[in-house]
């Protein structure tokens, strides 16, 4: 599978709109799906699966889905841990699980169809347009975002010497539209680095002038020990932590991501900020400083501590991108 | 594709989509959780996924609904609650002769009609309720009680009704039965009119603007129709009539009658300290005493025919028969002669030269100790029972309920008594039938047998004189 790194952004931005599905369609490549998985899906469940994702409509043969669900339940194991064998019934319920309408309408577009082209112009165009616009926050950069990933979606570039389509990566697990904004997400990522690259940096003030309580040497120290703390947390704890302090995130797109409440977000974050806190004074007073001198070195005041945490760890590796928008 | 979840390998866009649209596998959300928390761009990825109107939605705003939305299961049922404990006070206190408290509920009604979720409640629950009490009442008050809800809500709402629909609700107010010699349809509307005009002033109920106000105006003047009515009444037969008359014993008592009355002599003076005995067809006697005023009352009597005896000392012995009906109070003013003879008068209740009055009368109870009742003095609401074994009784309520009072005499109660230190001769009479205003001066008198006299301003505190 692709990288996001690894994506090249279209050279015709536009030709994404303007190429006809027909021409197309001859030229992409297919990949070849490994077939060994086949027998896993029984006749009458990929018959059945293949009428009610309404397939046909969009030019998909039954031999054609089948392989795609194939292709998709070995990818992901059928949503069970690696190594894990699937029964067959897990097997049914992951598929049918699945929303097959849209797996349908992808697969058909990845394999250059023509209807299932029209099918996706005209229930995602105006969605694709609308998700990259408020991601830009810029009617300009948003047409040009979605309209380079149309022209990416109808296999106009290259991977392995082929024309290659992402529709083919689409697992119909989550809804289309979500997919399409995941690969918007990450197009845009790709131009928050690219842009990044030359002034970001700039904008990231130095850890050293952080904080003129912290001494240089005790830094270092905080920087020991937080990573020593971060490394102990849990995955979700070190998430809330970065997107919090660092990406500087409300709780409420915390918890949009998380699909928590806002309340579970703050309790959690709290619980993992005073973790984190008690972690570096236990550091600061090993190291020969005193109660007090440690508290007051990381901020006796909340709001201090809020402010501290953010910058040891914007000092580390885990920069963040920044929210720079791109004129023009 | 496992190993995009390494660290410097990104997951593709189906990966970060499962992931936030929360479909992912437990295994799957940590593992991307953890490549998150290494990763900045797909952190970022991940957060510009998210469509605006989604991050906003756990905002204040669902709180907010979420606390109405707890709350309106509990509002609905607790408006029907606050409209049916409105009917019911609205539908009690004509009764009770409260008119302030009356007056108070129709304003309350008022703001409540044009909602629709509660005018449909009230007007339900105000006619079940007088449904559900229509198999106490006689047929009469049964059927004029929803008629008396609706009445009541247009009137609340400060509509103008028109004259019949004054006399209708005249009608629903003296509710109770009228017993005997109702010259025409309209007795009843007829008698409060008189009322009207006899003991307050020149206005006719008709001529009111049946509003709020007016309707409490009318439900004030009801007592004042009977006390008026049943003062001229008496002064009036005692010329012409036999000095007897039969009130309607309220329209909750559908057996027990009572008598009453007053005695006075030939000049029209009041005979106070005169003894009343009753005896009845087994030879049962019931015996009380005048009070100051002249005025006796025995109630709780079965119907059947009855011998009443007045003495008093340098008065002729006077006694009248009287055949009582159920659910009747006979009215009877015993005219005592200067002498020792004795009279007997026989009436029967049916007597077409009686005089009817209706009265607004609560049902009076027994007496707890469920012995014969030998005296019943009334002040305002609160009613003082001496029953035959000289326990004292208290009711707060016109009768309703009665508490016994412990005596802080020694000996037995044998007397109790209205006293009235200025005797003005105008007060109105007293009783438990005759609800009327209370005079400062009133106060309860008892006398033991030992010739102790206590008085008490409330019949619960006692004082000796």
């Amino acid at each position: 599978m692709d990288t996001p790194s690894a994506n090249i952004i279209p050279t015709e931005p536009s030709g994404g709109k303007d190429c006809t599905t027909a021409s197309v369609a001859k030229e992409i490549a297919v990949e070849t799906e490994p077939t060994p998985e086949s027998r896993l899906l029984p006749e009458m469940l990929g018959e059945e699966l293949w009428r009610t994702a309404g397939a046909e409509a969009v030019e998909v043969s039954k031999a054609e889905f089948s392989q795609a669900l194939e292709t998709i339940g070995a990818r992901d194991n059928f949503g069970l841990e690696p190594g894990k064998q699937a029964s067959e019934r897990q097997r049914e319920t992951f598929w049918r699980a699945l929303h097959l309408e849209e797996l349908a309408i992808a697969r058909g577009c990845a394999l250059g169809r023509e209807s299932a082209w029209r099918y996706f112009l005209a229930q995602y165009q105006d969605k694709l347009t609308r998700a990259a616009v408020e991601m830009t926050r810029s009617a300009v950069l948003g047409e040009e975002l979605a309209s380079a990933l149309y022209s990416e979606l109808f296999g106009l570039t290259e991977h392995e010497g082929k024309r290659w389509s992402p529709l083919l990566g689409y697992s119909g697990r989550g809804s289309l539209i979500g997919w399409l904004r995941a690969i918007l997400a990450q197009r845009r990522v790709d131009q928050y680095r690219k842009i990044g690259r030359e002034t970001a940096l700039n904008e990231i003030e130095p850890a050293a002038a952080v904080s003129e309580q912290i001494e240089l040497k005790r830094l270092e120290d905080l920087q020991v020990a937080l990573k020593m703390t971060l490394s102990g947390a849990s995955a979700e704890e070190r998430f809330l932590l970065w997107a919090y302090y660092l990406d500087q995130h409300t709780l409420e797109e915390i918890s949009g991501v998380l699909r928590v409440h806002v309340a579970t977000v703050s309790r959690k974050l709290k619980r993992a900020t005073d973790r984190l806190r008690k972690q570096l004074l236990r550091t600061l007073v090993a190291q020969g400083l005193s109660r007090r001198a440690a508290e007051e070195a990381l901020g006796s005041d909340p709001r201090d501590i809020e402010i501290n945490l953010r910058k040891l760890l914007q000092n580390s590796e885990n920069a963040p991108i920044p929210d720079k928008e791109e004129q023009g | 594709m496992k190993a995009n979840f390494q660290p410097g390998i990104h997951p593709d866009a189906d990966q970060l989509s499962v992931f936030v649209e929360g479909v992912a596998s437990p295994h799957e959300h940590q593992r991307m959780l953890a490549h998150l928390a290494e990763c900045a761009e797909c952190r970022k990825a991940v957060f510009l996924m998210q469509p605006q109107e989604e991050t906003q939605a756990p905002r204040p705003e669902p709180v907010k609904g979420w606390t109405w939305r707890r709350l309106l299961p509990m509002a609905l049922p607790a408006a029907a609650l606050a409209c049916a404990v409105i009917a019911l006070v609205v539908y009690l206190r004509p009764h009770g002769g409260s008119p302030e408290v009356l007056q108070q509920n129709a304003s309350v009604r008022q703001p409540e009609i044009p909602r629709p979720p509660t005018t449909v409640a009230p007007t339900t629950n105000s006619e079940s309720f007088a449904r559900s009490e229509s198999p106490k009442k006689s047929s009469a008050p049964s059927a004029a009680a929803p008629n008396f809800a609706r009445q009541t809500k247009q009137a609340a709402n400060g509509v103008q009704l028109p004259e019949a629909k004054n006399q209708q609700i005249a009608d629903n107010i003296a509710s109770p039965p009228i017993a005997l010699a109702a010259p025409s349809p309209s007795a009843p509307v007829a008698g409060v009119a008189a009322g009207v005009s006899g003991g307050v002033g020149s206005g006719t109920v008709s001529d009111l603007p049946l509003n709020g106000r007016n309707f409490t105006k009318l439900q004030q003047l009801t007592p004042g129709v009977t006390k008026g009515g049943a003062s001229q009444n008496s002064l009036a037969l005692k010329k012409e009539l036999p000095a007897l008359e039969i009130e309607g014993a309220g329209a909750r008592d559908a057996t027990l009658g009572g008598v009453s009355g007053r005695v006075t002599d030939p000049t029209g003076a009041v005979v106070a300290g005169a003894t009343i005995t009753l005896r009845d067809a087994s030879g049962k006697t019931r015996q009380t005493t005048t009070g100051t005023d002249g005025s006796f009352h025995l109630t709780e009597l079965p119907a059947g025919r009855y011998d009443l005896m007045a003495t008093a000392t340098g008065f002729k012995t006077k006694e009248q028969s009287i055949e009582l009906k159920a659910s009747e109070v006979a009215v009877m003013a015993p005219v005592l002669d200067v002498g020792t003879a004795s009279e007997t008068v026989e009436v029967t209740g049916a007597a077409p030269t009686l005089e009817t009055e209706s009265a607004s009368m609560s049902r009076i109870m027994p007496v707890p100790s469920g012995l014969p009742v030998a005296a019943t003095v009334s002040l305002g609401k609160r009613s003082l029972s001496l029953d035959s074994a000289g326990n004292l009784f208290l009711s707060r309520n016109g009768g309703k309920k009665w508490k016994k009072i412990n005596p802080k005499w020694a000996g037995k109660a044998v007397h109790i008594e209205l006293k009235q230190p200025s005797d003005s001769g105008s007060l109105p009479q007293r009783g438990n039938e005759t609800p009327s205003s209370v005079s400062a001066i009133d106060v309860f008198q008892l006398t033991t047998d030992t010739n102790a006299v206590w008085t008490s301003k409330d019949g619960t505190h006692w004082h000796q004189q």
